[in-house]
């Protein structure tokens, strides 16, 4: 896996940080399928196909809202539950399992996509001894400074 | 000010009070629904009753069945 992330392994990133996620597509603008967690294209498509639908629908059901146009939408149905967040560039939708949070859903969502618009990577937390063996750099001594205090 | 439970079985009825809850608060989390939310994060429901509110359970059904049909 790439340290900058690209639109194509988005999808994939969104499965490696969330357990719950089944599988997951990215669209961009024009809604057409950018990557996807399944290798089958056909059911690939057919899954950005929906996302899309999905989103329409959303649109028009809250058409007369007097608020923003939603950038997230969490769908449950008996056995699942499908999550969709969307910047103007992409559209990325998840199909979780059952009991899947969906508070971490949606944060992962939307940390992918912030990741693909520029924003900062998303940092892995890893353990001790994945520290210790790892070689020591500048970039891993600035991590381990302590915060500095706020206040006077 | 809420009263400190006090004796075992008090305690115990407190845990299971919790337990029970818990339960309720993630049961009425997976009640089929629609959920939207702003750039902000503030959540809004779709109500079972509004317009379009049958074809985005539809669709996402569709969507758990294509994800069930790849595993």
């Amino acid at each position: 896996m790439p340290d900058t992330l690209t639109p194509e392994h988005a999808a994939e990133r969104l499965r490696e940080l969330s357990a719950d996620v089944r599988t997951a597509v990215l669209l961009d603008a024009a809604g057409s399928l950018t990557s996807a967690t399944d290798a089958d294209r056909r059911r690939a498509e057919k899954l950005a196909d929906l996302a899309r639908r999905l989103f329409e629908e959303v649109d028009r059901a809250t058409r007369d809202w007097e608020a923003e146009p939603p950038e997230q939408v969490e769908v449950q149905v008996p056995g699942g539950a499908v999550f969709a967040s969307r910047t103007p560039r992409w559209t990325l939708a998840a199909v979780a399992k059952r009991g899947a949070l969906s508070s971490l859903i949606l944060y992962d969502l939307h940390a992918v996509l912030g990741e693909l618009e520029g924003g900062p990577p998303i940092r892995r937390s890893e353990s001790v001894e994945e520290r210790a063996a790892a070689p020591a750099t500048e970039e891993r001594a600035a991590e381990e400074l302590p915060m500095p205090e706020l206040g006077g | 000010m809420k009263e400190k439970r006090k004796g075992p079985l008090s305690r115990a009825a407190g845990i299971a009070e919790g337990v029970a809850a818990t339960v309720r608060r993630l049961q009425r989390e997976r009640e089929p629904r629609v959920l939207v939310y702003d750039p902000s994060g503030y959540a809004r429901l779709v109500q079972p009753e509004a317009r379009g509110h049958d074809r985005i359970m539809s669709l996402a059904e569709e969507m758990l069945s294509e994800a069930a049909g790849r595993e």
